[in-house]
């Protein structure tokens, strides 16, 4: 498991990432571990700068798309070197591999030099970092509040902030940016409360005529702090609250919870459950993607596809509210497996919902890709260019249609996806029409997933057999002591993972969503981060709208397609 | 890099006749729509959209044959609550089969989240959800449910019973052959005793 | 010191360590219902099979003593296998009582399926034998089905109380506990038998369908019951003190708690406590804040100079008399506490087991730190001569004395600091509310010179404060603060200034407490630690 350089097994030392860091910096290196599969190194503090270059530069090694970067609070657990941790999650396109670098920092002096030179993406996630921890970033341009209030006081994510605490916000701020004399600028809010806006996160822009010359981000008006919640629920209790991350695709985080938790327990599902997440999950995609494309043209002025489109969703809303009882706080996955199978119209549903999705795609189809005006609005508005996207930590539809290929599904798959054939559809110009084009095309394509897993859903139980996990059947636990009890364990105890930590990652409606857990044994997690694609996404976006236009601004906010919840967590 | 990547076909020749393509598409909606009464909405609430046998709706607390509540007041579900809001206070039953039995049981309506955890963690099938869906209140107060609420079967009825638990059927081989023994040579056939609310 | 490898661990034991404690000790979790740490072994319930090298049959953890280069395996596939059909042969009968019995969270049976169990039932619930259920037998019930033989409540009842109170009836899978004729629990420790009961067969009458135990948080404390100082937990949840346990003190008490001493929480809760200062004046009381209170006080005692008296209380911590102490000196006054002389009966016992004629739990760290020092009667004598100008009570125990009333009603300012509401209170000029013990962090020092520690459970109700604090806050008003505040940084001064706590600090004396040497040598150490 976790060992320093010199006692680590050959192994783990032979591991690309592992020997290059090594060679290069020696007894820097304070621990190397592999537990379950994942690959973490945890450097001196003053190796971080170094082994982060190395690890973007390297030939060898070449982690250039930023993922995550998060702060840890290790306060009175021993076998801590000090009291703060801060994790940063890297990923090599080239050579398929996640790693996981780490270093302490002490609670007298909390600070590091920032990353921003080396992926742009680090910039939000240092200042969260700063915003929840108070880990101090040296070189970063702007260390404020992000997710929290600016009357906030203290570092909510610190152990030994109380959870319920409130500051009141008596004025919100104004201004985020700084205006120039005269009258020769307008300056406007996009957001938070704006029909342009998909929720609630805003945008100020500086406009010189149509021109945006400046422009800045505001979010966490969604904050509520999910992840100092999980500290303090239980593996199972957590799964209502990722519902609520990206609320448009709100299986697809369930999925990805459950299949992190399993992954640090090492309990596998089982085949039918693992076949039903995969339908739920292709059609909580095709969800997304719908209200992506549609409302992303109604800002632009075209409502009819909207009401065409929305159509398919009330099939698959009906179909998920026939199987848990409920359209969009699913809450069906259970670690292990799913809370109860199917229903035995289950077959029927998801053909009814395939034909009103092929459906509705032919008519949004019809209406947009070759309209005119929707052509001239969509290419080459909002160009992200590949090497920007990867830095910025773009994923999922937008990176793609940026022209880079990764699909966790075929990369890294999981839950059975290497048995289903389909397609990774990319774009070559990374401008909007590519990423509408690329939504559009992955429709079909998980029509083409669903189909393929209904027709291989294999018979068995839909959770584990594991009792240590899984609730035993009610039948016997009405019926003998020894299911009661277990039963009873596993409500007040709960699910008790063995200490270690993992980084569980699955291709979310808007990228790689990942977990990172941190377990310290107990049944509550010490430590949850969710890792949101659209947080790098809208990271860059008062990036990308500086010299467009603001008609271009609002055309290129609705196909990054943001979502407030997994935004602000 | 991977395999069965395609690229996007940004070749699509814009014109005139997608845009009156666009218009067919449309009239044809309104068609379906106004003619053929295919509109995807319905006039609530004269009509409403039914839900399925396992909708997370609102609370019931099942009875037994007495009408008392099954509930033996275990605190499972107040326990595996995510949003802690469930309320119950224990008292002493005479009936020593039975022992404890919950003097006060709230449920705050606008704290839960209708996750159904409380369902899953009940040992005795004591607490189920009905399909009822239209809560209205006009105060807070009004909608922290007490047991006597919980009880009452009007609005069960009115929606019918929604989600509660269903057997896995994953029985044990050795389970199931003492089963059939039990039954072939006792007649005696184990489980709960059936319920009496009704189920749709 | 003999040396032996537990699942391939190496330990040293002291001579005549069993198998089970020496594993426990390092670690090392090994199944057991009938073996307790402090009643003689008994070996019935077989839970505890361990592979022995060299043995061919598995022994009993708890009855085999370590002897030099023993290997144990606890966990090898025939121990694993003999702990897991053992524990299925104590669920056979076992009713399916988990959602009403109050064990639940702390039961040995739920514990143990987890982690030595896990295996499907082969009974079904119609082949179980029944037995008797919800027996009242005063402050404990009983449910024999739940019970598993263990014996534990009978060698309780054999060894530490010596009242053979429960026995086993029948035979074969019938056998129960019972009592005779039904008869009820008659001694002052039933409490305990609920502890010992490692199921739900025996559990506490007043603790009843109260609490879910895993919503309770526990801290560490002391009782005040009397001078044993018992070391307790605290459980409380969301700030209200739902029980007392025992905490295992093997210098102290043991595994053991008496019944009048759990009662106490009941006193804890917000009901007749003070919460408010308040000040008596011409048209009668008025609730003021602490801070009004407290300058009146301070007026009162710079006017009255060495015309005043301090009357310390037993019942506080060790750092709230020191600040009382330093109060004294400050102004002058006469100081002392021994009202009723707790200092007669510190060590004298009331029974065999563990309570003491003392009802206070710091009569000892009052000596210690001098404060018998002017004696109550030469106070109440300056009270009746009329040359008191100021009486400051730590608390209200001589205001409770009929006879003094009248002596104390010349006093023209009396100053107390109480916890609860009493008559008594109205013949004072100002109440000070007081912290009580659970909501305090401090220490006692016990009949035997021990030094235990005690850490707040829950919040004071309203505005009462430590009576450190309230001292404290006087002190600083007459211009003399304290360098400090807080219960452990009082502690290092009390540790320095006061004669055999010389190098006690917190650290040092966590968890069991620090033992000091006797004040008048070992005679003075009566009668010894609990019985059993």
């Amino acid at each position: 498991m976790a060992s320093t350089t010199t006692a680590a097994p050959p192994e783990l030392l032979a591991k690309p990432a592992a020997r290059v860091l090594s060679e290069a910096l020696g007894d820097r290196i304070l621990a190397l571990s592999d537990f379950r599969g994942d690959l973490a190194i945890t450097v001196e503090r003053s190796a971080w700068l170094e082994a982060a270059r190395l690890l973007r530069d390297h030939a060898e090694l070449d982690y250039k798309l930023f993922l995550d970067l998060c702060g840890v609070d290790h306060l009175d657990r021993p076998g801590h070197a000090e009291r703060f941790e801060v994790v940063l999650h890297v990923y090599s396109v080239s050579h398929k591999h996640h790693i996981r670098l780490k270093t302490y920092v002490p609670e007298s002096r909390p600070s590091l030099p920032t990353l921003i030179g080396i992926w742009r993406g680090a910039n939000w996630f240092e200042r969260e970092a700063w915003d929840l921890y108070g880990i101090v970033f040296e070189g970063h341009p702007n260390l404020s509040r992000l997710l929290t209030h600016d009357d906030f006081v203290g570092h909510p994510m610190r152990k030994d902030y109380p959870t319920a605490r409130r500051h009141l916000l008596k004025v919100p701020k104004e201004l985020l940016l700084e205006v120039p004399e005269g009258n020769e600028h307008l300056l406007i809010n996009i957001g938070p409360s704006h029909p342009a806006m998909h929720g609630t996160f805003r945008a100020q822009v500086l406009l010189d005529g149509e021109t945006i010359t400046d422009a800045e981000a505001e979010i966490g008006y969604m904050h509520r702090n999910f992840e100092k919640m999980a500290e303090e629920r239980t593996y199972w209790q957590i799964i209502p609250y990722t519902d609520r991350l990206n609320y448009c695709s709100s299986f697809m985080n369930g999925h990805g919870w459950a299949l992190a938790v399993e992954k640090l327990l090492g309990v596998p599902a089982p085949p039918r459950a693992e076949g039903i997440r995969v339908i739920l999950s292709e059609f909580s995609r095709i969800m997304d993607h719908l209200i992506a494309v549609s409302t992303n043209v109604v800002d632009l002025g075209a409502i009819t596809p909207y009401f065409v489109m929305f159509r398919a969703r009330e099939d698959i809303y009906e179909l998920l509210e026939a199987c848990c009882g409920a359209r969009l706080t699913v809450s069906y996955v259970r670690i292990g497996g799913l809370s109860q199978d199917v229903p035995d119209d289950f077959e029927a549903r998801c053909r009814k919902a395939i034909a009103g999705v092929r459906d509705v795609w032919q008519q949004g189809n019809d209406l947009l890709t070759r309209n005119l005006i929707f052509q001239k609005r969509f290419k080459d508005v909002g160009v992200m260019a590949k090497d920007e996207a990867l830095s910025w930590g773009w994923v999922g539809p937008c990176l793609r249609g940026s022209g880079v290929a990764y699909d966790v599904r075929k990369d890294h798959p999981y839950s059975g996806y290497e048995s289903y054939d389909f397609d990774v559809p990319v774009g070559t110009t990374g401008d909007c029409f590519d990423r509408y084009l690329v939504r559009m095309e992955e429709i079909q394509q998980s029509l083409r997933i669903i189909e393929q897993a209904l027709a291989k859903l294999p018979q068995g139980p839909v959770i584990t057999d594991d009792r240590n996990v899984a609730l035993p059947p009610k039948s016997e636990v009405y019926s003998n002591i020894e299911s009661l009890m277990n039963h009873f364990k596993l409500v007040y105890d709960g699910i008790l993972p063995p200490q270690g930590e993992v980084y569980g990652y699955t291709e979310g409606a808007n990228g790689e969503l990942g977990f990172y857990v941190v377990s310290d044994g107990s049944k509550h997690p010490w430590r949850v981060k969710v890792r949101p694609p659209c947080y790098n996404i809208y990271q860059a976006f008062p990036h990308m709208i500086k010299g467009t236009m603001i008609a271009d601004a609002v055309a290129i906010i609705g196909g990054l397609n943001v979502i407030a919840g997994e935004l602000d967590r | 890099m991977a395999v069965n990547v395609v690229t996007v076909d940004r070749n699509q020749k814009a014109g005139v006749v997608p845009i009156l393509k666009g218009h067919w598409v449309t009239l044809q909606n309104f068609w379906r729509s106004l003619f053929l009464r295919q509109a995807s909405t319905i006039q609530y609430p004269e009509q409403k959209r039914p839900v399925s046998s396992r909708y997370r709706g609102i609370h019931v607390l099942t009875e037994r044959e007495d009408g008392t509540p099954k509930c033996v007041a275990c605190y499972m579900c107040a326990t595996v609550c995510p949003a802690e809001c469930i309320y119950i206070e224990s008292g002493e039953r005479p009936e020593k089969a039975i022992e404890k039995y919950p003097t006060r049981f709230e449920i705050d309506l606008l704290r839960c989240v209708y996750c159904g955890f409380c369902v899953d963690a009940c040992p005795e099938e004591a607490i189920i959800m009905s399909r009822e869906n239209d809560l209205v209140g006009t105060t807070r107060a009004e909608l922290v449910i007490d047991r006597d609420r919980l009880m009452a079967r009007g609005k069960l009825v009115e929606h019918g019973a929604g989600y509660r638990p269903v057997d896995h059927d994953v029985r044990r081989p050795v389970r199931l052959k003492a089963l059939e023994r039990l039954k072939s040579e006792h007649g005696i056939v184990p489980g709960m005793p059936a319920a009496k609310t009704p189920r749709a | 010191m003999p040396k032996c490898t537990i699942d391939g661990r190496q330990i040293e034991v002291a001579p005549g360590t069993t198998v089970l404690q020496a594993a426990l000790d390092h670690g090392i979790h090994i199944q057991h219902f009938c073996w307790h740490p402090d009643l003689p072994v008994d070996g019935n319930c077989r839970t505890c099979m361990i592979e022995v090298e060299k043995m061919p049959k598995l022994q009993i953890a708890c009855n085999t003593v370590i002897a030099e280069g023993m290997v144990v395996q606890t966990k090898s596939p025939k121990a694993t296998e003999a702990q897991r059909t053992a524990l299925e042969f104590l669920l056979v009968n076992h009713p399916i009582d988990c959602p009403v019995c109050d064990q639940a969270g702390e039961c040995y049976l739920q514990d143990n399926y987890m982690r030595y169990g896990l295996y499907d039932s082969k009974i079904e619930l119609e082949e179980k034998v029944h037995k008797r259920k919800v027996v009242d037998l005063g402050p404990i019930m009983l449910d024999a089905e739940r019970c598993v033989l263990c014996s534990r409540c009978l060698r309780f009842e054999d060894v530490v109380t010596g009242t053979n109170s429960l026995q086993f009836v029948n035979r074969g899978d019938h056998t129960q506990i019972a009592t005779f004729d039904g008869g009820k629990i008659e001694h002052d420790y039933a409490g305990n038998l609920a502890d010992v009961c490692p199921v739900g067969a025996l559990l506490s009458k007043d603790f009843r369908f109260k609490m879910r135990v895993w919503f309770l948080k526990q801290h560490e404390s002391v009782c005040p019951g009397c001078s044993t100082g018992c070391n307790v937990f605290v459980d409380e949840r969301d700030g209200e003190v739902q029980r007392l346990r025992p905490r295992r003190n093997a210098e102290v008490n043991k595994s053991w708690l008496c019944d009048p001493g759990r009662a106490l929480y009941k006193q804890i809760g917000v009901t007749e406590r003070v919460s408010g200062a308040r000040v008596r004046g011409a048209g009668g009381w008025e609730g003021v804040s602490v801070a009004a209170a407290l300058d009146r006080v301070a007026a009162a005692l710079k006017d009255a100079g060495a015309a005043s008296a301090f009357v310390a209380t037993p019942q506080a911590t060790n750092e709230d008399v020191f600040a009382f102490k330093a109060l004294a000196e400050t102004v002058g006054g006469k100081l002392d506490f021994r009202v009723g002389d707790p200092q007669l009966k510190l060590t004298q016992r009331i029974d065999e087991v563990l309570q003491r004629a003392d009802r206070n739990p710091n009569t000892q760290g009052c000596l210690d730190q001098g404060i018998g020092k002017d004696g109550v009667d030469a106070i109440v004598s300056a009270c009746r001569a009329g040359s008191l100008r100021a009486l400051v009570l730590q608390g209200p125990e001589l205001l409770r004395i009929p006879e003094l009333v009248d002596a104390i009603a010349k006093v023209p300012f009396v100053a107390v600091m109480a916890t609860h509401e009493g008559p008594e209170l109205d013949r004072a000029t100002v109440v000070l509310p007081a912290a009580m013990w659970a909501e305090v962090a401090g220490t006692f020092t016990n009949y035997q010179r021990r030094v235990q520690r005690l850490s707040a459970a829950v919040p004071p109700p309203g505005d009462a404060q430590p009576r450190l604090e309230l001292a404290a806050g006087l002190l600083s008003r007459l211009g003399k603060p304290l360098a400090t505040a807080t219960a452990r940084d009082v502690f290092a001064l009390l540790a320095k200034a006061t004669p055999g706590y010389a190098g006690l600090d917190y650290r040092a004396i966590s968890g069991l407490g620090a033992a000091l040497a006797p004040a008048g040598g070992a005679d003075s150490m009566a009668s010894g630690e609990a019985r059993a």
